[in-house]
């Protein structure tokens, strides 16, 4: 069956491209009924950063290849420190798109042993994907502090 | 005196069997791999959170740098969710154009890939002919794009500029010369006894867990699975051309020699979209329209993306390769993500498969997965 028979809350934003917007307690059963039902390809996970309403946004992203479709379904969580479930019994890869997300935006995602340390080494600062992290300054302070070698 | 049975060993950042600046942690018992891990991070330079901070046009030049071997995916993706959400719909002489220039990118990156599979397996000599006969689309690149490597010719509302009016001869020319080439990878790859004794059924991703562990492109094909993004959702002018997916077990003129999704039939896959992308790019160049190339939209720098999600994806040397674009309707992305085939392919696929393979094999495996770290780091 496809995604807007599932779901009749589902929207098609454009040909081929599915968007549900749903709260986070439905998103395991959501995905399974899709990989039940011909969405066999878990595409991603992708988060975004609604800084001013205070709320990150997680998408995660799967197509049919039988019917050739797309769909994206998206939650959103509080900013500051609400943790997510993980997914990564229903889709492997899925562990590896969590692991990058706590490491980006510091989302927590409970029952993922494999949290570690994945692009960035040492990190102390914030998550650096975050909207309020301020590349340009972080140069700054951070490099810019290093004196310069001058001539004797 | 004790015995000691395991060793740690590390593959990369700098060895002929990683693609690129990326390492594999390896765990060893005796020749025998107990586990693998994948180590990125060498060359992360934060493309998504750069693009954040630029204009929409601003991130044409910058998403090519994400992959070297076949920088033109990236182009187009980030064109066409750009276009999507403009709503544009681009010139059709335009989509020919698009549809040629990420073709002779596929032979350039598989021809890569083919040399760097077989180099691994000790056959140096078609990593060095790969490089080599790559050099002659780059010559061809230069001349109808100014570039070499990154061509940022792919534009949202089209392509930057025509065709040279000799690009039909040059184009041409190094097609015929390839297809002269192609018997000789044969003989010196798929026809040689150490390359299929080493690459049959080594280094196998399990048929039935392909698609459900995220394999797309050649790697799936090579699983049996006949799906390719130019067929299923045809962007540029693929639905007007006509052309083959090879998949196994349809090899064409290869030998079936193992069951599939190994190295062996990973190699051979590559070998064949070749072929077909010669196919391609010659009907292309023959049915190409006249007209314009690229849409007269406004001034780049007075672009307001209308607010939403798009997401656009095409079929890279690799497999899927995807962007994810969210606009709030102002003059910067709010969010890019891109999906890169090898997240998947270096990481899950290949941790989950190197336990079991004997050291000697690890390499081609992985090198066969086509894994190139960007797609990872971005």
């Amino acid at each position: 069956m496809m995604a807007k028979e599932l779901f009749p809350e589902a929207q098609e934003i454009r040909k081929g491209r599915i968007r549900i917007e749903t709260q986070k307690d439905k998103v395991g059963e959501i995905i399974k009924k899709l990989k039940d039902n011909g969405y066999e390809h878990f595409v991603m996970l992708s988060c975004v950063d609604w800084i001013k309403e205070g709320k990150f946004e997680l998408v995660y992203q799967m197509w049919s290849y039988q019917y050739k479709e797309h769909v994206m379904i998206s939650i959103k969580i509080n900013r500051d420190g609400e943790s997510m479930l993980s997914m990564r019994h229903l889709f492997p890869q899925i562990e590896t798109y969590e692991r990058e997300i706590h490491e980006m935006f510091g989302v927590n995602f409970i029952g993922n042993p494999n949290l570690k340390e994945f692009i960035l080494e040492g990190w102390p600062h914030m998550p650096p994907m975050r909207k309020d992290f301020d590349t340009e300054k972080f140069v700054k302070d951070f490099y810019y502090k290093i004196p310069e070698v001058k001539e004797e | 005196m004790t015995i000691q049975k395991e060793f740690e060993l590390f593959i990369g950042p700098n060895h002929p069997g990683a693609t690129g600046n990326m390492s594999y942690h390896i765990w060893v018992e005796g020749d025998k791999v107990k586990k693998a891990e994948t180590r990125v991070g060498y060359l992360h330079r934060g493309f998504e959170k750069l693009m954040e901070k630029r204009i929409w046009m601003q991130n044409v030049p910058l998403v090519c740098r994400i992959c070297v071997p076949e920088p033109d995916v990236n182009e187009a993706a980030y064109s066409m969710a750009v276009e999507d959400l403009m709503g544009w719909e681009i010139p059709e002489r335009a989509k020919y154009i698009r549809t040629i220039i990420l073709e002779m990118a596929r032979i350039g990156a598989h021809l890569l890939t083919v040399g760097g599979i077989a180099a691994s397996l000790g056959i140096y000599t078609a990593a060095q002919w790969g490089v080599g006969d790559r050099d002659y689309l780059l010559d061809v690149f230069e001349e109808i794009t100014g570039a070499r490597v990154y061509h940022i010719y792919i534009w949202p509302g089209g392509v930057r500029w025509d065709l040279p009016k000799n690009a039909k001869e040059l184009i041409t020319k190094v097609l015929d010369y390839l297809e002269s080439r192609l018997p000789l990878y044969d003989d010196l790859i798929m026809n040689n006894k150490v390359f299929v004794r080493r690459a049959a059924d080594v280094g196998v991703v399990p048929k039935d867990k392909a698609v459900e562990w995220g394999v797309t492109g050649p790697n799936l094909r090579a699983a049996g699975y006949e799906y390719d993004i130019r067929k299923l959702e045809p962007y540029a002018a693929y639905d007007k051309i006509d052309f083959e997916v090879p998949y196994y077990p349809k090899l064409g003129e290869y030998e079936v020699l193992s069951e599939g999704s190994d190295i062996y039939t990973r190699t051979a896959i590559r070998m064949l979209e070749i072929q077909q992308s010669i196919k391609i790019i010659r009907q292309a160049l023959k049915d190409m329209p006249e007209g314009d190339v690229i849409l007269k939209h406004p001034q780049w720098f007075a672009w307001k993306v209308p607010a939403g999600y798009a997401y656009t994806h095409v079929e890279s040397s690799k497999g899927e390769f995807g962007y994810f674009v969210v606009s709030d309707g102002g003059k910067k992305p709010v969010r890019v993500h891109v999906r890169g085939p090898s997240y998947t392919h270096g990481i899950n696929v290949l941790e989950t498969i190197a336990p079991g393979l004997n050291i000697a094999d690890f390499a081609p495996t992985a090198i066969s997965l086509d894994v190139c770290p960007p797609d990872i780091e971005r």
